[in-house]
């Protein structure tokens, strides 16, 4: 029913090899897996957010994941886990099948938004193509170049076997395509030749498109419904749990002055739960432990609380503490993390998420423009988000992005997480903690 | 979730007489959608604020009649001439007989 | 003697002649009792009927001709929406509002989506100024028009295009 549970020696081998791997790590360590909790982290996250698998009876797995998200099982493809051994996707390779490619079939396989969609990263040619990407090259003259029908469908199939370092998910080893879409897909990108069709709009083309306005004053009441939902942590915070003791028990003066400051510190090692913790994690296991209430990973009362104990923030410089061996050490695991390929799409953080080497960061995905990570963005989390009606923490927002890489989500409150969101803080040093944020 | 019918009006820090003044004000609603099942869409008493009315000085000065096409949580700004001193008050009326107010106490600096 | 005035009387006295004076007192300001009155009605949410754009503005006013407002209505809509769901959008009248010449009524009409009508701000004169903004939903890209009706019962219309993105990384 639930994942396999991971062995206390594993954690340490894989820790030093995923700490030797991170080379440029500032503080470099004498012991790698310093700040690993001794024994994997029990989860204190609603059931949604746990990362479970279940066998149905059919003896079929499917995700337990949120409400309306895909369940699709990804067992066999990579994950996060530290622990996790598997090897990454082999390169694959296969014959072309020697049918005729239509044209027609390609282009509507290109648009397909259950398989890449492949406009995604690419533009082609086409007023209805709304809204493409440019992460990958702009195929519009494709044709032009009268490359081998073989070679193309061997890009598609795995552009690895050409390209080692590429971003291009292997459609065809990670069987999302199967070698006859891929013939199809050929016939149809042969037909890209220039001239291209005047372009008569200039959002069409990603590269002259206007990046995305934004949605205004994140503190603005009138603005950012998740100012008000925040207000009503308030009564969280005097509310006591079975212990007969609230929050304000022990941290007098209201929570915008007892905790200010605390949050610029987070994540941090945790002396006490000997791992690395966000504010959210940290909630999991000191509320319960002192007022009795369960403030679960996930839910909505841990992510009110959050957003109120970071908002006692506001305005103060993010100041995590790098200089501890554990918090030096996870925020080497961390950037390994962040680097790590994952998934049916083979994909890393960093293939999206920074703007080096051709990768993603601050391109058009799709209709959505990349952040750069490294331009930093948590001291705005937990944020509303619009698409969403809601307000969602990092670890959602993480969870989120498992689903298209094909890769099981891990637990809201897994130090996998907490170690990468460690890493993902780091670029936001010194800069001005402004919660909740708002955003698509 | 912030409960439904939270409202919250922003108006300047300081006004004087006579001006025109901007005012922003949202409310916590869901704003219901119209849901559909096999295509049709099905009828029932969807749950959304459908009237907005503005009273100053007692006065009814505006009406906003709205849909399910305003996004939940709704906001909305409008513009009024301060020429007294008073209150400035917000009402949301939702289908459901929900009754949400704001108000704003406009004085003279 | 007179019994003195009540402080409600006084305001509203102090308001209308404080309009009368600025030259925005109107009879066609919004009668005083809406509020009431929709109360009493109680506010029942009807499904309204799916219909095409023209099918909206063909009820709404019918065969009445509708001049092209764009040099005096404003209307900020975003190119790109980053989803249908929260659009903001904001319409301006910059043409000055007289006795003779106001802004009663401003309609914002989504084309595309199943119900284009999507709000109608009754205004009246003592706003001061014909100024509304919200946030819209709309199910796609499309056209977004404002449509102003003046205290001369004249239409005026300005429209902007917005394109909406859908999908991404998990949506």
């Amino acid at each position: 029913m639930t994942r396999r549970r991971p062995r206390t020696g594993a954690w340490l081998a894989v820790a030093l090899t995923v700490s030797l791997a991170a080379a440029c790590v500032r503080n470099e360590t004498k012991s790698p897996s310093a700040g690993l909790p001794p024994a994997p982290w029990v989860s204190r996250a609603i059931p949604e957010a746990k990362g479970e698998i279940q066998t149905l009876s059919d003896g079929k797995k499917q995700a337990v994941r949120y409400k309306g998200w895909a369940t699709e099982d990804f067992s066999q493809y990579r994950t996060y886990a530290y622990d996790d051994a598997d090897t990454l996707l082999p390169i694959g390779k296969a014959a072309m099948p020697a049918i005729p490619g239509d044209p027609k079939t390609g282009r509507s396989l290109f648009l397909n938004r259950t398989l890449g969609p492949c406009t995604g990263c690419h533009l082609i040619q086409g007023a209805d193509v709304w809204p493409a990407g440019n992460v990958g090259r702009d195929l519009s003259a494709f044709g032009d170049r009268n490359a081998p029908d073989e070679y193309v469908f061997n890009l598609i199939y795995d552009a690895r076997q050409f390209f080692p370092e590429t971003t291009m998910p292997p459609w065809g080893s990670a069987g999302v395509l199967k070698p006859e879409d891929i013939v199809h897909l050929v016939a149809f990108l042969q037909t890209q030749k220039s001239p291209a069709p005047p372009e008569k709009d200039a959002e069409r083309d990603p590269n002259t498109r206007p990046k995305p306005r934004g949605f205004g004053d994140n503190l603005d009441a009138t603005n950012n419904p998740a100012v008000l939902r925040a207000e009503r942590a308030e009564a969280l915070w005097a509310k006591k749990g079975m212990t007969g003791k609230g929050c304000a028990d022990c941290h007098a003066g209201g929570p915008l002055k007892a905790m200010r400051g605390v949050a610029a510190r987070y994540p941090q090692y945790v002396a006490l739960y000997r791992r690395v913790m966000s504010i959210e994690d940290f909630l999991t296991a000191h509320a319960p432990e002192n007022t009795g209430v369960p403030l679960l990973a996930g839910s909505p009362d841990n992510v009110d609380l959050t957003m109120l104990i970071k908002m006692a923030s506001n305005g103060m410089p993010v100041s995590i503490d790098l200089s501890s061996a554990e918090n030096a050490a996870a925020l080497g695991r961390g950037k390994a993390t962040f680097y790590k390929k994952v998934g049916r799409r083979n994909h890393a953080c960093a293939d999206c998420h920074t703007v080096a080497n051709g990768r993603g960061g601050e391109k058009f995905l799709g209709g959505r423009l990349l952040g750069n990570a490294e331009a930093g963005f948590t001291r705005h989390f937990p944020t509303w988000r619009t698409s969403q009606a809601d307000v969602w923490d990092m670890r959602k927002r993480m969870q989120w992005c498992m689903t298209p890489l094909g890769t099981n989500m891990l637990a809201a409150d897994a130090v996998e997480y907490a170690e990468l969101e460690l890493y993902l803080t780091f670029f936001d040093r010194g800069k001005p903690i402004s919660v909740p944020g708002i955003r698509h | 979730m912030a409960e439904i019918g939270r409202v919250r009006i922003r108006i300047p820090s300081s006004i004087k007489q006579g001006d025109i003044v901007k005012v922003r004000v949202l409310v916590i609603h869901p704003m219901e959608i119209v849901q559909r099942k096999d295509g049709k869409p099905v009828d029932k008493n969807y749950h959304f604020i459908n009237r907005v009315v503005v009273t100053y000085l007692d006065h009814d000065i505006a009406q906003f009649e709205t849909s399910q096409s305003i996004s939940e949580n709704p906001f909305f700004a409008f513009a009024f001439k301060a020429v007294e001193p008073g209150v400035l008050k917000v009402t949301f009326l939702d289908t459901h007989g929900g009754k949400y107010e704001g108000t704003a106490e406009i004085k003279f600096s | 003697m007179a019994p003195p005035l009540s402080e409600t009387r006084l305001t509203r006295r102090a308001l209308l002649q404080a309009l009368g004076a600025a030259g925005l007192c109107s009879l066609a300001a919004p009668d005083p009792g809406i509020l009431t009155l929709a109360l009493a009605q109680g506010n029942p949410g009807r499904l309204e009927p799916e219909e095409s754009v023209d099918a909206t503005m063909k009820r709404l006013f019918g065969t009445q001709p509708i001049k092209d407002g764009s040099s005096v209505i404003k209307l900020d809509l975003p190119l790109i929406a980053e989803n249908g769901a929260v659009v903001p959008v904001s319409v301006e009248m910059t043409a000055p509002q007289t006795p003779q010449s106001h802004v009663k009524a401003i309609y914002i009409i989504s084309d595309k989506n199943r119900r284009p009508l999507t709000a109608k701000f009754t205004l009246s004169p003592p706003l001061g100024y014909p100024y509304v903004a919200t946030n819209l939903r709309l199910g796609e890209s499309t056209d977004v028009r404002a449509v102003a009706q003046m205290s001369d019962g004249s239409l005026l219309m300005a429209k902007r295009e917005v394109k909406v993105t859908v999908g991404g990384c998990g949506g």
